[in-house]
Parts: structure tokens; sequence; C-alpha cells
């Protein structure tokens, strides 16, 4: 019997290739885990009239945790997305999205290391909307006091357990004093547990603007979703962009790592895209399951590999298939084995 | 010359609009609001979502945060008019505390409000 029993999903477009690539490196490591396969996204929709069919949703709740490759959501459709769905149905409260300097990626920083907690169940994103008149839509902005606590709570714990010295709160508490005041209201009360850690606030603008001036001086954001939704965004084009910028949605009792690119539909199918987000994921994943010697053996391959240069995808300047960049972090792992 | 804000006006188009329910934010610590079939005339309870979560009908993790505040729609079940929206909510008063209440009209036959996740 397997160690671990991971639902993997491929998702669209670019996603399963990349997904076999990433679960070839991770095979290799020699992980023993038993992978699932399910499917989710437009595709479905077709086979079987939704966008993330039941089997999908049985696979995760029974293992718990979950490998998935990007989605496609439709736009201006009535269909839910498939990913915030995901979010909803496992109460999946936290995406964490960590950005750190790769040494082969060229970056004008001299540090970046932040890891960035995004409530991921309310704010605008509660689907409350409603065309009020003919000439006027309405979005109802919902923060709950057990939803803020929680995030700021998660995001404490996380920073104590893994040796990180700073937690600020990212809000707009000065112009939308009841939402974003109970967001912050509740990040102060939970950061009373934690007296060991250095807590702070900061405001939304002014935090996007000492970002790209100089990203060195963040340690953890806590962000409600749509502040949170941005700004991971702009971390993730400090470190260089969202091919290399992996992603985790966890609840109390289930986790889905995932890059938080596209799937990249024009690419389908040639295998020249990048999988190091879905792997960086892979290895987050890893640590989470507490198989941490594995996750830092990938993680030393895949930037040896990358430091080389020699077989890197096109979006680092190299010719590489997708396929071929994972062949080449699995053979350094062995180099290095042995 | 025409300023911005009067070009912008110009554009507006009148829609056709239809009255076809309301959407109703129930407060209770007694967990999800139940209602019988008929209880409310024309009114029936489509969904109820809960931070956005539909948590009736269907499956609700049990690990779903939900706190006391519940959006209940109620679609109606033939034409209606605003008077039946008021006697409803005077119904609907006599057991339940609710915060707000949102008419939910279709424009130009289209839905002028979200589903729930």
């Amino acid at each position: 019997m397997a160690t671990h029993v991971v639902t993997m999903i491929p998702g669209e477009g670019t996603g399963p290739e990349i997904c076999e690539a990433v679960r070839m490196v991770i095979d290799a490591s020699g992980v023993d885990i038993k992978w699932e396969y399910e499917d989710i996204g437009l595709d479905c929709l077709e086979k079987h009239g939704t966008l993330l069919p039941e089997k999908t949703i049985q696979s995760i709740a029974k293992n718990k945790v979950a490998l998935k490759g990007p989605t496609t959501t439709p736009i201006g459709t009535g269909h839910k997305s498939a990913n915030v769905t995901l979010r909803k149905v496992f109460d999946l409260y936290a995406n964490v999205r960590p950005v750190r300097l790769i040494p082969a990626l060229k970056r004008p920083w001299d540090k970046l290391d932040i890891i960035n907690f995004r409530e991921n169940t309310e704010d605008s994103y509660a689907a409350i909307e409603h065309m009020v008149s003919d000439e006027v839509a309405q979005c109802l902005k919902v923060i709950t006091w057990p939803g803020s606590y929680r995030i700021a709570d998660f995001a404490l714990k996380w920073a104590r357990d893994n040796g990180r010295k700073k937690v600020y709160c990212v809000h707009k508490a000065n112009i939308m004093k009841m939402t974003d005041g109970l967001f912050l209201e509740a990040f102060r009360e939970a950061a009373k547990k934690y007296p060991d850690i250095e807590t702070g606030d900061i405001i939304v603008d002014n935090c996007s603007m000492q970002l790209v001036r100089n990203p060195g001086q963040f340690d953890c954001l806590v962000l409600p979703n749509l502040y949170g939704d941005i700004l991971t965004d702009l971390c993730a084009g400090l470190m260089g962009g969202l091919g290399f910028a992996p992603g985790a949605n966890v609840g109390d009792n289930c986790a889905i790592f995932e890059a938080v690119h596209g799937s990249a539909p024009k690419y389908a199918g040639q295998k020249k895209v990048n999988p190091s987000a879905v792997l960086i994921s892979g290895i987050m994943m890893l640590r989470w399951l507490g198989e941490k010697e594995a996750a830092d053996r990938i993680e030393k391959a895949m930037y040896a590999v990358l430091e080389e240069g020699k077989t890197v995808t096109y979006d680092v300047g190299g010719t590489a298939k997708t396929d071929e960049y994972a062949k080449a972090i699995i053979d350094k792992m062995r180099k290095t084995a042995n | 010359m025409p300023t911005f804000t009067q070009d912008a006006i110009a554009t507006k188009k009148k829609k056709q609009i239809e009255l076809v329910g309301v959407d109703l934010y129930i407060i209770t610590d007694k967990g999800i609001p139940q209602f019988a079939d008929g209880e409310f005339g024309p009114f029936k309870c489509e969904f109820i979502s809960n931070r956005g979560t539909k948590v009736w009908p269907g499956f609700v993790s049990p690990d779903l945060l939900m706190v006391n505040w519940y959006r209940c729609r109620f679609m109606a079940t033939k034409p209606i008019k605003d008077h039946e929206v008021a006697d409803f909510l005077v119904q609907l008063s006599k057991k339940w505390e609710w915060s707000a209440a949102q008419k939910l009209w279709n424009y130009d036959g289209e839905a002028g409000y979200s589903k729930a996740y």
C-alpha cells in the first residue's frame, strides 16, 4: 500500500503535459505516492454537464490532498469557476502563495522571500451580485469575524512553525471601516496569541508601492480575498512571472496544491510550457505530507538545472520541451544521489 | 460640445424589467432556515447560501464555516407585483428576523442576479 494517496487533477490546455512531467519528477524522488487521476473544467462540462464532477469531489474528500494543473474559467457565461467551487466545497480558506528569488532568474532585488496568506472564501468573491436597477450593478463585499480570525490565526501559526518573524495585515480600513475594519480587528485579536511574532498592518495601496520599491522588507502578509488576488500576482511578477509561482489552497482538513497560472490552451500538446510552478506546488505538497527530504532534493535539482541553463524551457531562454526539462531534473537528482 | 458625462448618459439603454423573486437575508443562530412548501404563497425558496456558499439544497461540507446570516432566494412561481413582495415580507417577519431584502429582476429576459456556489 502506498504511503500517500493523492488526487491528481491534470486540468486543461497544457495542464496534462505539465502534470505528467511533475508526476515523473515526484515519483523519481522516491516518495511512495499512489496517484488518483480525476477531471475538472470545460472538458467535463461537455462530457458530464458540470465543470466539477462529483467523482472528483469524492476523491479529494477521501484523500484530503490533491495536486492540480491549470483550468480555464469561462468569462461572462453563467458557469461558475471550478476553482472557486472547489474552494467553497472544501472550505479551503487559506490561499498560501510563497514567492522567493530563484537563483537562475536574474531579478533586481537583493532579497525576496514573502509568504502571502490570502483569505480565500469571502470578500467580494461571495458571489452575491445584483443588477439593482437597469443602470446599477452591485456586489456585496462579505467580511466575517470568524472568516477573518481564522486566516489570521492560520498565517501566524504557519509563520511560527516555519521560523518566520513578521506578519503584516494588508487592508483598506481607512476607507472601508466596517469590512476591512473587521478584518484588521480580527487580525489584531489573533495576534495576541503570538507575542513572539512581530505583527503590524499596512494599507493596501501603500503595500503595493512598497512591494515594487523594496520587497525585501516584507516577510508574511495576510490579505482579504480581493487584495490577495491582486497582490499575489504582483509578487509573482517580482519573482519572475507566473511560470514559477506556486500555490496551495488549504482548509482545516484538506489541501489542494496548484500553480496559479492559466491553462495556455494555445500551447496545448506542444510540450513547450514551463512546468516549474506546478512542480514547486508539488514540492510544497511534499512538505505538507511530511516528505521534506524528497522536497528539498527536487528543489535543489531544479535550481541546479535552471542555473546551468542548458535544458530549460523557452520562457527562460532555452529550447527544452516540458518533459525534457523534467528528465534533466530527474538526472540531476540521480547524479546528486550517487 | 457634450461633456463626457453627457455622452455617458446618452448611452444609457432602457431594458424590459420583470420582477421574478426576492433575495432575503435572514439572521438566525438556529442553523439553516427551513420553510414549508407553500408557506409563502407564490414565493418558493430555491436555495440558501451562507458566505456565498450554497448550504441548501444539496451537499454541505461538515467543515464549512457558517455565520448567522443566510441568503435565502425566493423565486416567484407566477407573475408577481410589488404588493405581493410586501405581503410576503410581512408574513416572513412573523417567524424570522431579517437584515435586508433584494428584489430580483430579469432585464430583457436575462437574470439580473448571481447564482450561489
